[in-house]
Formats: C-alpha cells, sequence, structure tokens
C-alpha cells in the first residue's frame, strides 16, 4: 500500500464515521465495530491514524462495550498527542465511572487513567476517589493501578491528594487480595520515585517492609493469585527478620509455595528462604537442600524460555553452593536437542560441582560434548575440562583426557586444548613431561588461532629442554613473522626466542637476531618495544637479561576469579531478576537516562578496585582475558610496561651484530639508559606510586573539559587498572553546608569535575568524580576521584588516579581550592 | 518489582506486527524496529531468549508461527514474564477454542486487545484466569452479568470475589447432567544412553490431567501409589503398608486449587477442580524407572564410501500392550548418498534434511524385538578422513496403559454435599521425551 492510498483511504474512513456519528439507524453499531476495527488494525502496523481522533470521539457516545473499549484504547494511544481533543473524551469517561455495572466503572477509570494527558490531571482526581472506595473490588483494583499511572503523570497532584496514604490504608484494611497486591506495587514504585526525586531517604518505601505489613502478607498469602504471590514474596524477601524464630515461623507458612506449580512463585519463595536465612549458615545450607528438588523439577518442565529463565538461578545457586548438588551432576548432562545458551549454562554448572567422587563420570560426558557438531558448545566443554583439571588435585586422568583431544585432529579441538594445557602446566610444572611428549607431537601447521598459537610458543619456550626440536619450529615461526597477523603471538614469540636463547644459545642465535630486528622494524607498538627492551637487557649481559626475561618460575597456586565475589553477592541480592541471567548486577545494565548517577549503598563502595572486567558477560572471554596477563609472570609484566613507558627515548639504530656470544656484552648504550626504569628496584614508578624524588612538571593552567563524558564501565575499569597517584586530606570550612550531597556535587559540576556515583549517610559521604584535561582525545586524560567526606567533622580526603600521572599534582591543586571555594561561596 | 513490562508485542515470523500493546511510557515507539534489527534479522534469533538493547531488555519466545515480546525497561523477573505469556497463550487459545497462530490473532484481534488490557494494567499481570474471565469478556460484547441493567437487580455477593479472584478457579452453580471426571496420568520418560549401554542420565517428568465436569463445588480426593502417601497412610491406620510397588517421586508441583497445607500434614491431594480442563499436578521421578524399549545399535564405517548400520529394538513392557508411532532416527553423515534398508517391521527411510534413517513402526508390540539393517553409501569426499561426530539416535513413542515410573490411582474420590454419583476416567500413557543413545 502506498502512501497515497493510505492517505485516501483514511479520508474515506474518517468521512464514514461523520456520517456515522450522530446516526441513530438500526445496526449502526455493527458498522461502526467494522470501522473501529480498521482503524485499530492500522494502529497496530503502526499507521499514524491520529488524524481521525475528532471522529473517533465522537462515535463513542455508545452502549456497545466492545466499541467502547476500541475507543478506550485508540483514545489512550492518542491522546498525549491531542491534549485538547482529548478533553473530549473526559466527558463520558467520568459518566462511565459513575455507571451501575462494576466491569464498566473500572473499565472507564482505567481508560481514564491511561490518557496521560497533563492538563487533564485535574479531572482524575475525584473520579481515583470515588474508585478507591468503591464497593466493588475490580473497580479498586483499577483505582490503585490508577494512582500509580497519577504518579507518573503528575507526582506533585498525586501526593498532594494524599494517594499514597489512601494507598496504604487499603493495603492493610482492603478484603480483596488482587487490590492489596495493586496497592503494593503503586507504593512500591511510588516511595522509590519519591525517595529519588527528594532527599534520597528511604524511610516511606521501609515502611512498608515492616513486621505488621508483612506479617498481615503473609497471612494472606494463599488468598492472592500467582502473580500476586510473586509480587508479595518479593516484599517478603526485603524483609529483614529479628530473631531466628522469627524466620522460622515464616518459612513455616510459605514452604509449601515451594510446591507451586508457577516457577515465578517457587523461584520467588526461595529468594524469601535464601535471604531470611543468610546469616544462620547452617540453616542456609539446609534451604539449598530443600530447594533443589523444585529447582530441578522447574528445570525440566515447561516451555524452553521458562526453563532457562530457572537454570540461569540454579547457575547462579550452583555456584554458591556447588557441594550440595554435586551429587545431581546428571542432572546436568545436556540433552542433543537442548539449545546452547542452556548447555553452555549446564557445562558451567558441571565444571562448579566436579569433585572427588563425581568428576570421573563428569569429565567422560564433557569429552562426548567435545566431539559434538556444535563447534561452540565443543570449545566450551574442553574449557570446561580444563577447569577442572585446575581445581582438582587429582588431575592425573584428566591430563590423559586432554592429551587424546589433542589426537582427534580437530583445529578446534587442538587450539582449545593447547591453551589449557599451557595453563595446566603453569600450574602442574610436574606434568611437563607427559604434556611436553604429546604437544610435541602436534603439528604447528594445524595450529592457526592466535590463542592456541600464542600457547604452544610459550610451551616451545619454557620447555626448550624437553622438546629437542623446539629451536627449529620457533625457527619456523620467525621466518613467518610477516605473515603472522597476531600481535599476541609476535609478543610471544619473541619472549620465546630469548628464553631459548639463555637454553641452547647454539641452535638459537641466527633466530634471535632475525626475531629481534623484525620486532624491531614491527608496526605493532608493543612488539616493537619488547623488541627493543630485550636488546637493551641483552646489552646489559646476557645473565643480567636472563634474570629478567627467564627467572626460575613458582607454579601459580590459583588462577584469579573470573568474577569478583562482590559483583556475585550483588547478583544474588537481586535474586530472581535479569541480574541473574545477564550474569550482572542490575546498574551495570539498565537504561542510562533511567539510571542517573549510581547510587552506593551505605559504605559499601559501588566500585570495587579488584573487580575484574566486570563487565563482560560471558565467563570465557575472562579466562582468555586472564589468559592475557597470565602469559608473562609477575616480572615479565613489569618488563613490558617498564618498555612502553620508555618508548619516547631516543635509540640509535641497535646492532645486531654487537653480540655474538652470550658473554657479557659491552655497555655502550648505557647513558642512554640513564633513567634507571629497566632494572626492578625502579620499577615501582612505572605503575604510579608517588614517587618523592621525582620532579613532577607542575603545569599551572591545567584546564579541565566542561563536559567530559565516561560511561561507569570505562570508570571502573580505569579505577580498577590505575594506581593511586595521590591522597588530598582537607578540611571543610563549613561542614555544615553539605546536609545532602546534592549541592556539593552542582558545584563540582560547575567547576567540570563530574560525579559518577555518590553515596552514604549523613554525616558520611562517599562520591566518585571524574575529569578530563581539555583539549585531550576522548577516553583519554582523566582523573579519577575517590572522595570521602564526613560532614560533621569537615574532613575529607580524596584519592585521585590519573591517566597522566604528570597532571596530579597541578589537578590536585585545583580539586582543592575548588573545594575551598565551595566552603566559601 | 515482579514484571512491570513496558509493552508486549505479537508478530509474525517475517517481523509483522500483530498486536501491539503499550502499558507503560518508559520505552520508545520504536522498540519493534529494535527487536526485527537486532534479533530477528540478525543470527542471535534463537541464541538466547533474555536479550538486551540500548538500556531495554527484550523477552522473546516463540509460539507456532507468532513471536511474543515482553519488553522491559526495569531489572524485571524473567521467569515470571514467561509464565505470564505462556498462561496469556493458554488463555487466548480458550477463547478461540484450540490453535494459537497468527491467522488465529489476525481473526481476534479486537479480542485479544480486550484481553490484554484486563490481564494486565500499567505492566502488572492482573487475572488471569479463564474461568473468571468468561464472565464478563465475551466475544459478542454483551454487558456482564453483574450488570444490574440485566434481570438482577443486585451483583450476586460472590461475583466481585469471582473477578477479583479469591477462589478464582471455580465458579458456584455449575450443574452437569452426567458427573464425569477424566484423568490422564502422562509421563515422558528421558534417557541418555552411552555407547556401551550404561544409562547416564534417566528420569521421568510426570503430569496429572484433569477434565472435570461436575456439578455443585466438588471436594476431590486422590491417592496414589507413592512412597510418601502409603507411608503416611499406613502409619495413620498403625499397620505396615501394603506390599506391592510403591513410587518414590523426586519432587512435586500442584495446581493453585491443591490444599497444600492438607498434602503437607496428610500426604493426600484434596483440591476443588476448576471446572474443565486443568493441570492437576506435576511430577519427576529418577529412581526405579522401566524403560519401555531397549537400543541396540551397531554401526561399522566400511572404508570410506559404505557403512553398515544395525538397530535392535526391544519392548520390554507387558506382552498384551503395545507401542504407538515409534520412530527411531539413526544419524548418517552429510555426504550420505543413498541408504538399503532391510527391516522386520515397519517403513524405513532416509531423510537427506534430517541426516538421518527414519525408521517407523506404527504398532509395537510388547516383549517383542525389531530390527534394521541398512546398507548406506556415502559420497566420496576430497575433504579427508575428519572423522564423523556422530549425534544421538533419537527415538519417539507413546505406550498407552503404561506408566515409566509405575505410578497408579488408587483411588479418586467424589464428594459433593448433594451427594450425585459420578463416573471417574482414568487413563495412561507415557511418551519419549528426549530419548537419547549414543552411538
Amino acid at each position: 500500500m502506498n502512501a497515497d492510498n493510505r492517505k485516501g483511504e483514511l479520508v474515506e474512513l474518517k468521512n464514514q464515521l461523520r456520517q456515522l456519528a450522530g446516526s441513530r439507524a438500526p445496526g449502526v453499531e455493527d458498522v461502526k465495530r467494522e470501522l473501529y476495527k480498521k482503524v485499530i488494525s492500522y494502529m497496530t502496523i503502526g499507521i499514524d491514524v491520529s488524524s481521525l481522533f475528532g471522529e473517533m470521539v465522537m462515535c463513542s457516545a455508545t452502549s456497545d462495550l466492545v466499541l467502547k473499549k476500541m475507543c478506550y484504547l485508540y483514545v489512550g494511544n492518542y491522546a498525549r498527542g491531542h491534549p485538547d481533543l482529548a478533553l473530549l473524551t473526559i466527558n463520558f469517561l467520568q459518566k462511565d465511572c459513575h455507571d451501575e455495572d462494576p466491569m464498566i466503572r473500572g473499565l472507564a477509570l482505567r481508560s481514564l487513567c491511561s490518557l496521560r494527558v497533563m492538563n487533564l490531571v485535574e479531572y482524575l482526581v475525584g473520579p481515583l476517589h470515588a474508585g478507591l472506595k468503591d464497593s466493588n473490588g475490580y473497580v479498586r483494583t483499577v483505582a490503585a493501578m490508577g494512582v500509580l499511572k497519577l504518579y507518573h503523570i503528575s507526582p506533585s497532584s498525586c501526593t498532594d491528594n494524599d494517594f499514597p496514604a489512601t494507598l496504604k490504608t487499603q493495603l492493610l484494611q482492603d478484603s480483596d487480595a488482587q487490590v492489596v497486591a495493586n496497592c503494593l506495587c503503586a507504593l512500591q514504585e511510588i516511595y522509590l520515585a519519591e525517595a529519588s526525586r527528594s532527599d534520597g531517604s528511604l524511610k516511606d518505601r521501609d515502611s512498608l517492609y515492616t513486621t505488621s505489613v508483612i506479617y498481615l502478607l503473609i497471612n494472606r498469602i494463599k488468598d492472592f493469585s500467582e502473580w500476586a504471590q510473586c509480587l508479595v514474596l518479593d516484599v517478603v524477601s526485603k524483609y529483614v527478620s529479628s530473631n531466628p524464630e522469627e524466620s522460622f515461623k515464616m518459612m513455616d507458612i510459605l514452604e509449601d509455595r515451594l510446591q507451586h506449580a508457577n516457577s515465578a512463585v517457587v523461584l520467588a519463595t526461595i529468594k524469601v528462604f535464601l535471604h531470611l536465612t543468610l546469616s544462620m549458615a547452617d540453616i542456609h545450607q539446609q534451604v539449598y537442600e530443600r530447594i533443589k528438588a523444585p529447582l530441578l523439577t522447574l528445570v525440566s518442565s515447561g516451555s524452553v524460555e521458562q526453563s532457562y529463565a530457572v537454570i540461569s538461578h540454579l547457575h547462579l545457586l550452583v555456584l554458591r553452593a556447588p557441594t550440595v548438588f554435586a551429587s545431581e551432576y546428571k542432572h546436568f548432562y545436556c540433552r542433543y536437542s537442548d539449545p546452547s545458551y542452556v548447555k553452555k549454562l549446564k557445562l558451567e554448572m558441571l565444571t562448579a560441582i566436579a569433585n572427588e567422587s563425581n568428576t570421573y563420570e563428569i569429565v567422560t560426558e564433557l569429552c562426548e560434548y567435545a566431539a559434538n557438531v556444535d563447534v561452540a558448545i565443543a570449545r566450551e566443554s574442553i574449557r570446561a575440562v580444563g577447569k577442572i583439571a585446575l581445581q582438582q588435585y587429582d588431575v592425573n586422568a584428566i591430563v590423559d583426557r586432554l592429551l587424546q583431544f589433542l589426537e582427534m585432529e580437530k583445529d578446534y579441538v587442538t587450539a582449545e586444548t593447547l591453551v589449557l594445557v599451557k595453563d595446566l602446566l603453569r600450574k602442574y610444572p610436574q606434568w611437563s613431561h607427559d604434556c611436553i611428549a604429546v604437544v610435541g607431537n602436534v603439528s604447528s601447521k594445524n595450529v592457526t588461532e592466535p590463542k592456541a598459537k600464542a600457547a604452544l610458543v610459550w610451551m616451545l619456550g619454557e620447555y626448550a629442554y624437553d622438546m629437542l626440536d623446539a629451536p627449529y619450529v620457533l625457527e619456523g615461526f620467525v621466518e613467518n613473522w610477516a605473515e603472522e597477523e597476531s600481535a599476541e603471538v609476535r609478543l610471544e614469540l619473541l619472549t620465546a626466542v630469548t628464553k631459548i636463547f639463555f637454553k641452547r644459545p647454539p641452535e638459537s642465535i641466527k633466530m634471535l637476531g632475525a626475531a629481534l630486528a623484525a620486532g624491531l622494524a614491527d608496526a605493532h607498538q608493543d612488539v616493537h618495544d619488547r623488541a627493543l627492551l630485550y636488546y637493551r637487557l641483552l646489552q646489559q649481559g646476557v645473565e643480567i637479561a636472563e634474570r629478567v626475561v627467564n627467572p626460575p618460575k613458582q607454579a601459580v597456586s590459583v588462577f584469579a576469579d573470573t568474577q569478583s565475589s562482590e559483583i556475585r553477592d550483588r547478583i544474588f541480592d537481586e535474586f530472581n531478576s535479569l541480574a541473574v541471567v545477564y550474569q550482572e548486577p542490575s546498574y551495570m545494565f539498565l537504561d542510562k537516562e533511567h539510571r542517573g548517577p549510581i547510587e552506593l549503598t551505605e559504605d559499601t563502595g559501588i566500585l570495587p578496585m579488584d573487580s575484574k572486567l566486570s563487565d563482560d558477560v560471558l565467563p570465557s572471554q575472562h579466562v582468555e582475558a586472564n589468559d592475557n596477563d597470565l602469559l608473562l609472570s609477575a616480572s615479565e609484566r613489569e618488563e613490558s610496561r617498564g618498555g612502553v613507558g620508555n618508548g619516547s627515548y631516543a635509540y640509535s639504530g641497535p646492532d645486531l651484530s654487537g653480540f655474538d656470544t652470550p658473554s657479557p656484552a659491552a655497555p655502550s648504550n648505557n647513558a642512554s639508559l640513564s633513567s634507571t626504569s629497566h632494572t626492578s628496584p625502579a620499577i615501582d614508578d612505572l605503575l604510579g606510586l608517588t614517587f618523592p624524588a621525582a620532579p613532577v612538571p607542575t603545569s599551572p593552567s591545567l584546564k579541565l573539559k566542561p563536559k567530559p563524558l565516561l560511561d561507569p564501565a570505562t570508570f571502573q575499569r580505569k579505577w580498577s587498572q590505575l594506581t593511586i597517584a595521590s591522597t588530598l586530606d582537607h578540611t571543610l570550612s563549613q561542614p555544615a553546608a553539605l546536609p545532602s550531597p546534592q549541592p556539593l556535587l552542582r558545584h563540582m559540576q560547575a567547576h567540570s569535575i563530574e560525579c559518577m556515583a555518590s553515596g552514604g549517610q549523613a554525616p558520611k559521604f562517599k562520591f566518585f568524580f571524574f575529569a578530563q584535561v581539555a583539549d585531550s582525545p576522548p577516553s583519554t586524560g582523566f582523573f579519577l576521584v575517590e572522595f570521602v567526606v564526613n560532614t560533621s567533622s569537615g574532613i575529607s580526603q580524596a584519592k585521585v588516579k590519573a591517566d597522566n600521572a604528570d597532571l596530579v599534582t597541578a589537578f590536585g591543586n585545583l580539586f582543592v581550592s575548588t573545594l575551598r571555594k565551595f566552603g566559601s561561596s | 518489582m515482579p514484571v512491570a513490562a513496558s509493552a508486549v508485542y505479537f508478530l509474525n515470523l517475517r517481523g509483522d506486527v500483530l498486536i501491539n500493546r503499550m502499558y507503560r511510557d518508559d520505552v520508545g515507539g520504536n522498540m519493534v524496529d529494535a527487536f526485527r534489527t537486532h534479533i530477528m534479522q540478525t543470527k542471535e534469533l534463537g541464541t538466547c531468549p533474555v536479550r538486551q538493547i540500548g538500556g531495554c531488555s527484550f523477552l522473546y519466545m516463540r509460539i507456532s508461527n507468532v513471536y511474543i515480546v515482553t519488553v522491559v525497561s526495569s531489572n524485571a523477573n524473567a521467569a515470571c514474564a514467561f509464565k505470564f505469556v505462556v498462561e496469556a497463550v493458554a488463555l487466548f487459545k480458550s477463547y478461540f477454542g484450540g490453535a494459537f497462530d497468527e491467522d488465529a490473532i489476525r481473526n481476534n484481534f479486537v479480542l485479544i486487545y480486550e484481553l490484554l488490557d484486563e490481564i494486565m494494567d500499567f505492566g502488572y499481570p492482573q487475572n488471569l484466569s479463564p474461568e473468571i474471565l468468561k464472565l464478563y469478556i465475551t466475544q459478542e460484547g454483551v454487558r456482564s452479568p453483574f450488570s444490574s441493567k440485566q434481570q438482577d437487580t443486585r451483583p450476586p455477593a460472590n461475583a466481585t470475589l469471582q473477578v477479583t479472584g479469591a477462589v478464582g478457579w471455580r465458579r458456584e452453580g455449575l450443574v452437569y447432567k452426567k458427573n464425569e471426571v477424566f484423568l490422564d496420568i502422562v509421563e515422558s520418560v528421558n534417557l541418555l544412553m552411552s555407547q556401551k549401554g550404561t544409562t547416564l542420565r534417566c528420569d521421568v517428568t510426570g503430569k496429572i490431567l484433569m477434565k472435570c465436569f461436575l456439578s455443585g463445588m466438588p471436594d476431590l480426593k486422590l491417592g496414589l501409589n507413592d512412597k510418601i502417601g502409603l507411608e503416611k497412610e499406613a502409619q495413620a491406620k498403625a499397620r505396615p503398608s501394603r506390599s506391592g510397588k510403591t513410587i518414590e517421586l523426586d519432587d512435586v508441583t500442584f495446581h493453585q486449587c491443591v490444599n497444600l497445607t492438607r498434602f503437607n500434614t496428610e500426604k493426600t491431594v484434596s483440591f476443588v477442580p476448576p471446572d474443565g480442563e486443568f493441570e492437576l499436578m506435576k511430577y519427576r521421578i529418577t529412581e526405579g524407572i522401566n524403560l519401555p524399549f531397549r537400543v541396540l545399535p551397531s554401526i561399522k564405517e566400511l572404508g570410506r564410501t559404505r557403512m553398515e548400520v544395525n538397530v535392535k529394538v526391544k519392548s520390554v513392557f507387558g506382552a498384551k500392550m503395545f507401542a504407538l508411532g515409534v520412530v527411531v532416527k539413526v544419524p548418517v553423515p552429510k555426504h550420505t548418498a543413498k541408504a538399503s534398508f532391510q527391516v522386520s517391521s515397519g517403513r524405513a527411510k532416509y531423510n537427506a534434511a534430517l541426516d538421518c534413517l527414519v525408521w517407523k513402526v506404527r504398532k509395537f508390540p510388547g516383549q517383542t524385538e525389531l530390527t534394521m539393517s541398512a546398507e548406506v553409501e556415502l559420497i566420496s569426499t576430497m575433504v579427508e578422513k575428519k572423522s564423523w561426530t556422530r549425534p544421538p539416535i533419537q527415538m519417539e513413542f507413546q505406550v498407552p496403559m503404561f506408566t515409566a515410573s509405575g505410578l497408579r490411582v488408587r483411588f479418586l474420590k467424589v464428594w459433593e454435599k448433594s451427594g450425585y454419583n459420578t463416573v471417574e476416567w482414568v487413563r495412561y500413557i507415557t511418551r519419549a521425551g528426549s530419548y537419547e543413545i549414543r552411538c
């Protein structure tokens, strides 16, 4: 249908409606119905039919219920765009609000509240008051929700008319359970919004979580519909019980909810139980035992989507209490027909619950999946085997399995396995003999993925003594330097070649020269810098270089966790919500405009310093990210940073012929290397620690960007990467001027220092600020500040981190002077 | 906050909007487009039913040829949202009488809007019980039965209760000439067996479906041969529990009509049933399962272009019973050229779309052994020896009058104050859930 055509139809519809408006002929209702249907179907597919508004309203004076409903639907959709015309509908809606039939009263009231037109708010108040007092429960349910709608149109007219208080009374007294439920959700939303609108106090909302309200709700739990039960149970889970007896009593009453057919009710009940018992470790454990069976039933019933929602929660619980679920491992076996998002969760659960008694079965099963047709899942399974190997003490059998993977001769299997074997060797060096024998047989031509290549290269360098042909394999890699696309592999290659040089110099000296030359000519900055670093180290003397590049290694005992426990606790707090499905706390994924500055709860910072890449959803990515870091031993990492930091030094072209035996080379270039940054004692300043002697170039004219932009995820990443560059203590001159954080935020903002998050309660507040150097390119030149202030004493402390450490002092001065201005202004 | 859905959309497979109901203003009007461009038209479709686009979360599921998308902007409850959609679809079905698909939606869109308006208000689920909604939402658009304009001068006292659902599942004053109860125990048995014939995983998920045509407000009591119930009974009567098989249920969930308190104290299932069809309970069993079929496959690869497949299927249920619609799917490599078969019963052929040999036996008697042997010819490919990963053999079947768990109904008592007689019908059936045998 083209535009003209459509326009013509609309005009025709308009005319027809107009003709019918006044008509009282018999059968006219049926004609109207057909026309209305047409209008609604246009509306559905997204055609703008708002031009018919006047005609639609004129025709709506009818006693036909279906016609009425269609009209209300239409009006509700377009009233906002036509506030003046919407006024026309008010009249008959108000009339209907007094109809004898409660269904019509309810319907009219609901439609009235759905108009969402600011200047019609005055017409809402009366009918709402009447509706809340209506003798019919249906009308009251509609009215309770209507109050919430009113609040969203105009908060002030809602609160001014005392609606929240009325709802509160209704909540406690109404005989109809659905009315109570609707009051409850309306009040929760209103109180929460009010709190963020005014002073941020949640006192009102917390008044919902008091003993009297909670008991009332629990005692009536069976009256509520399953949906209302979800809501009520969610409210109950926020209640903090005063003593264990009370918790037991509550759980007694609610226990039969675990048998409910609605998975949402069961999950909500589980949340209540888990939260009630948080402080009682042994009971908490028993709760896990109790909820195991219902959860497993829910997983295997209902549609795939429903079971996915449940399995995400099960996943969370399994990771928290793996031992409880260890005996149920067979439930987590994948079905061939499971969608891959379910399989992935199941694999992670299998990994988590593996212990001495079931490892054999689990690993056997996982090996089956490695041959799975679904490549992504096959990879996941291999990784899972590796993870189990890393968390077990008795890895004997698993190592054999892993090595068998290499014999399957599938590229992706080989690739994944190599990465795992590398990790395994770092934890259990004693296995090197067995592994290396097999890895040595892997033809390097079959390894194409960068990660796998890097792993192979690392092993070649590390176990050069055990692999006879290691130098020659590496030589092949060096010869193909130009074709190697991945910088990761090239970096690893440099290290491996250098290491092998210390171990088997005669065979590798030529290759080392070639590799360093290629590295220095490399376009990638990191590769170039590492090559230069090694070159200079070697100039300092082979022994020194060996001490740095190839020191004796300690086995890694524990690999860094992928998600900080703090994040996991936050997700657990939000049990039974999308946070669990996404595996990240809700503040990370909710819309930015809804988000505003993140609120800190009490004194627990929302920005955990140790959080690792918490914005990554997929755990597998975490693993890879970690691999990157961990591939380098600690000292190596420092080295490479040193290299980067040193990139600005002028250097005379390295002369590779300068050393051709592994004897200490003459320190010819020593002068240019004076600044100590290569040897380990002076590494500190590279990491940004304050170095008292280091002269900081003060730039008095530090200018900040007026409106710096930084998203929370980046802030967090930067915060965890950077170290504290400076700590500033300052006493506010007028501490009393800070009853709430808002004035300070505005003041700082006026001086180009933005707030990322704030929180705390009087007298102690905590802020995270950030600012950016003017004219710096996006995502660089940031200053991050953690600012803690005690408003009663006026003592404050700011911890500053910066992208550019040189400017810290200048920024510190600016920050303090800004604070000072706040006191005096 | 349980759900607070901002909008609900129904789309067909091409992405055309069938139904579009906005409940809140906190999401933009272009959410359908977002769903279409970011999910439907990408490989993302089917990778995960919960996705986030631009700060909004999309929870979607496909039902026949329709996508139902719930859009939320808050940290909603996913389980609740999916359950709501499932229940809503059941409700629509009960209105349309049967199918829920694109055509049904197009034909009934006014009714659907009407219902959507009623079952969710401002994003919060309200009353979804078909029993109650049918009292006042009818396709004819008549006035509600409580309207004082009609015969009655004032609404009956309990009507209010019904609409807002205190005893939401049954209305009073039902009359049937013939009082009948139908009870079906439907079990689906899930199996995962290794090449060596050891059971890796086996469980039964069962449900009891009921259809009640009973007058008045009857009280029903159901007795099963499950362990807990029997032990409780034996205790109460102070005599040892009867010999015979008892079943251990791992877990049970009930329809909201079942008095859970009484189940927990007395271990009897007692309830006032809704009128018509409903699912009384669901259960799960992992111990003591009688597998109806044993499958003994042998697959030999003879050289690069030939395979020999031999599948022996043995029915291990009673000789007087029989299974219906038995299908055995044996996977073969993608480059299969053709296959020739020999079967002792039924028909077999090669299905290239599934990459499977499909062997169908319409009626499979108990205690018998049937075999299929096939010679499979493969196209010789240039791709060298890449070993073929074999998906498991899958089986479908239905066995009437058989329960894999051994669960039986011991009694079903109907009690109503008028004391009428009822006819009770009990049926059993076991189906294949995911019945997989690795080969």
